[in-house]
């Protein structure tokens, strides 16, 4: 029994794990965990890619590519967030049931799910992925949203039941490196005079690919957990080359298939330009920063929901709408709190650069939506009373107290320097709907940056005034 | 007299003795009788030297701040904006006034405002986080509405209760350090003004009007005293202070235990500015607050 390599993933994947849940709660004193981690996770790589259409993410998924076609699913193994809690999980099933895992010869029938969805993703339709894609689905644990929770709680079931059957039966990025890794030339394999055919390894195998009898290891499904070393009585599994292996596809090209949807998704039409003629939206609410256009927002969005968790002002929240443009679409909330003009977290963290990263320069002039004065309501209008609180909060001065009709203050709206950022709609103290709102725009604009004059001081004509 | 007249004024008497045993009677008129002046008014360059020189003048801090108590000093934190933007209480006067303090032998010193950027933020850049805990006060957050508890104003009020930070209901000692700027809403925030940085929802506030409300923040509990740091003043574009906003370099500090006439002086500043004096201070000289008209008080002016 080699217990230590188990043992090493065991502690890579979950402190990385750990690692996460840390930066998701903490997000502003672990800035630099989000912008590495949720960049290394390969479906939102591949989401990335298929709707940017650019290079900027080519290098880091040819290099992930590389080494899955020469090692297998090491990222499986460690990087997935998803897969880590999915092994805990089943640690769980060992306590709670002594069922244990049997091989079973692989289904072409399990790869049809994960399949449709990539079709889906390349035609522009990005709901599926977002709903199985791992990250989204570890991240988009959305307390928030009925939708994405109820399939977490679904998936930890089957994983509970299954082990890892997720992984090689939904999982879309697990589809693209299950394809990859079934030629896999470094792999483990059975050393045929040691092995005593005793089939614990297929026992404890939670993707059921190992087939003790025939001494045989299914590579494509198998996602490194190197538990079988473990339970391995006689040292029997090493590490090898191995001859190429049967290939789960019958027909040898659609062993490129994973690269030929990534490179189609990426060159050909990006999945940016297909979304837009699959939902023209009409109006838009009020965008997070970077989103850039709601068209924009929706080709590239993968639904993880790591904007809306990271948000400290908890103004982002999940789209209610029911419309394909919008479902569950990370959106804000002004009377939930509003943007802090000098945030620019959900930015840092959106993996598949639905939110262009900024700096906080860009952001001060970036503008995700208008205000709008409803004169009537507001409380200075109609009491004659003082209030001034949207004036107080606007961070641009596009909103200012001036002296109106009767003497007494009231807010002027400078629409030019307005910025969207909602503060004023979130402190006005008119309810159920606030005198002053933002309204969103389809696409982002930039507003006018207000000029610093810098005067010099007054000083008093005499000592004391009083 | 009948049984219900009689329960009426015994309801009455009793409200009268909670009133003055939990307020006491002014403390100003103590102050008065020994002899020091109701407002102490500072010109000066440095914050520190002027503090020093407007509580030598009312007899040294030890009058106001005794051995074991517990002092919660609320300044102006509420912006995520530098202190050369003048949006926020001097950090070096805060560090300053809490270290006099934890000298006279305060059990604890507290700091906190319910700020209106996100607090973490003004917490920080405003650099009054820093500078009060170095000088060894606790720095307790606001930003969630557990550290509030609601309370029931007395009277014929607009606002029939206010949720204040339980460390302002708590505290033994309050000092009341506003910075004074225009302000877009009530056009000027000062003594009165900070005080809202202690209470949770402001929105009943802004809705029932500022000028008729601020001053009732004042029926429950009054600060203890009211230092108010007047040395460079936003003159336009408050409470946060826009890329125009224009400063008045005043150099002045204002102290007194009646935050109306503090109030009171400090709009007199602003006047000279070409701002109009807030309409809350006759509001609160009205309801019995304090003193408005600075004709009746005792003044002294120092230069430190």
């Amino acid at each position: 029994m080699r217990r230590t390599p188990a043992r090493i993933r065991r502690l890579i994947a979950y402190a990385l794990l750990a690692l996460f849940v840390a930066a998701l709660l903490y997000p502003a004193s672990m800035e630099e965990v989000l912008q590495i981690l949720p960049k290394l996770q390969f479906g939102q790589l591949t989401a990335a890619m298929m709707s940017n259409g650019s290079q900027k993410f080519v290098v880091i998924v040819s290099v992930m590519s590389v080494l899955t076609l020469l090692f297998g699913r090491f990222f499986c193994a460690g990087l997935c967030p998803m897969g880590a809690l999915m092994d805990m999980v089943s640690l769980l099933r060992g306590v709670i049931s002594k069922q244990k895992f049997a091989y079973k010869p692989a289904k072409k029938s399990r790869m049809i799910v994960p399949f449709l969805v990539l079709i889906l993703l390349w035609l522009g339709l990005n709901i599926p992925f977002g709903l199985l894609e791992p990250y989204s689905l570890f991240v988009s644990k959305s307390l928030f949203y009925p939708g994405p929770s109820i399939l977490l709680f679904a998936v930890i079931i089957l994983a509970a039941c299954r082990g890892r059957a997720f992984c090689n039966s939904l999982c879309p990025a697990g589809f693209i490196l299950r394809i990859l890794s079934s030629a896999t030339k470094y792999h483990l394999k059975f050393d045929q005079n040691q092995c005593l055919r005793c089939g614990v390894c297929s026992q404890v195998c939670r993707t059921s690919a190992i087939d003790g009898n025939e001494q045989n290891i299914d590579r494509s499904r198998c996602v490194l957990c190197l538990d079988c070393l473990s339970v391995c009585p006689n040292r029997s599994l090493t590490w090898g080359t191995l001859p190429p292996a049967s290939l789960p596809l019958r027909r040898p090209f659609l062993h490129q298939l994973p690269l030929v949807i990534l490179a189609a998704g990426t060159y050909l039409t990006p999945a940016s330009i297909r979304a837009k003629s699959f939902y023209p939206p009409k109006t838009a609410p009020v965008l997070p920063p970077g989103a850039l256009s709601l068209a924009h927002l929706n080709a590239h969005c993968s639904l993880c929901h790591s904007c809306i968790i990271v948000c400290p002002n908890e103004v982002l929240i999940p789209s209610g709408e029911n419309s394909p443009s919008l479902w569950a679409r990370p959106v804000l909330n002004p009377y939930n709190g509003f943007c802090q003009y000098d945030c620019t977290l959900c930015t840092t963290i959106c993996p598949t650069g639905a939110l262009i990263g900024m700096t906080v320069e860009e952001k001060h002039i970036s503008r995700l939506g208008m205000v709008y004065f409803e004169r009537e309501e507001c409380v200075v209008i109609k009491n004659r009373t003082s209030c001034g609180a949207c004036a107080e909060m606007c961070p641009t001065g596009a909103v200012r107290m001036i002296t109106g009709l009767y003497g007494d203050e009231e807010p002027d709206i400078k629409k030019e320097f307005c910025i969207g950022c909602g503060a004023c709609q979130n402190v006005c103290p008119v309810r159920p709907f606030s005198a002053i709102r933002v309204q969103g725009l389809l696409v982002q604009q930039t507003a006018v940056q207000p000029v610093k004059v810098e005067s010099e001081d007054l000083t008093l004509n005499e000592d004391f005034p009083f | 007299m009948n049984r219900r007249a009689f329960m009426k004024t015994l309801a009455g008497g009793a409200l009268a003795i909670g009133l003055n045993s939990g307020l006491g009677p002014l403390p100003s008129k103590s102050l008065r009788a020994q002899g020091f002046p109701d407002l102490v008014a500072t010109k000066g360059t440095d914050l520190t030297a002027m503090f020093d020189r407007s509580l030598e003048a009312l007899g040294g801090l030890g009058q106001f701040v005794k051995n074991g108590q517990t002092v919660l000093i609320k300044p102006n934190m509420a912006w995520a904006v530098d202190p050369a933007g003048a949006a926020n209480t001097n950090p070096g006067l805060l560090s300053h006034i809490v270290k006099n303090v934890l000298n006279l032998g305060a059990k604890k010193v507290y700091v906190f405002d319910n700020t209106c950027d996100n607090w973490a933020d003004a917490y920080r850049v405003s650099g009054l986080e820093k500078s009060a805990q170095e000088a060894g006060a606790t720095v307790a957050p606001a930003n969630t509405e557990s550290y509030f508890q609601k309370v029931v104003i007395p009277g014929e009020t607009t606002l029939k209760e206010i949720q204040y930070h339980e460390l302002y209901l708590e505290a033994d000692v309050i000092l009341n350090v506003p910075i004074l700027k225009h302000h877009g809403g009530a056009r000027m925030t000062a003594a009165m003004k900070n005080l809202m940085g202690a209470v949770w929802d402001r929105r009943p506030l802004h809705r029932n009007g500022l000028d008729e409300t601020i001053p009732e923040l004042l029926l429950y509990k009054k600060p203890t005293l009211n230092i108010i740091d007047a040395s460079r003043i936003m003159v336009s574009g408050g409470p946060r202070g826009h890329g125009d906003s224009q400063y008045l370099a005043s150099q002045m500090m204002i102290v007194s235990q009646d935050p109306v006439a503090a109030d009171s002086a400090a709009a007199r500043l602003l006047e000279t500015a070409g701002l109009k004096a807030p309409k809350y201070i006759e509001e609160a000289a009205r309801i019995g607050m304090g003193a408005a008209d600075l004709n009746s008080l005792n003044i002294q002016r120092l230069t430190a």
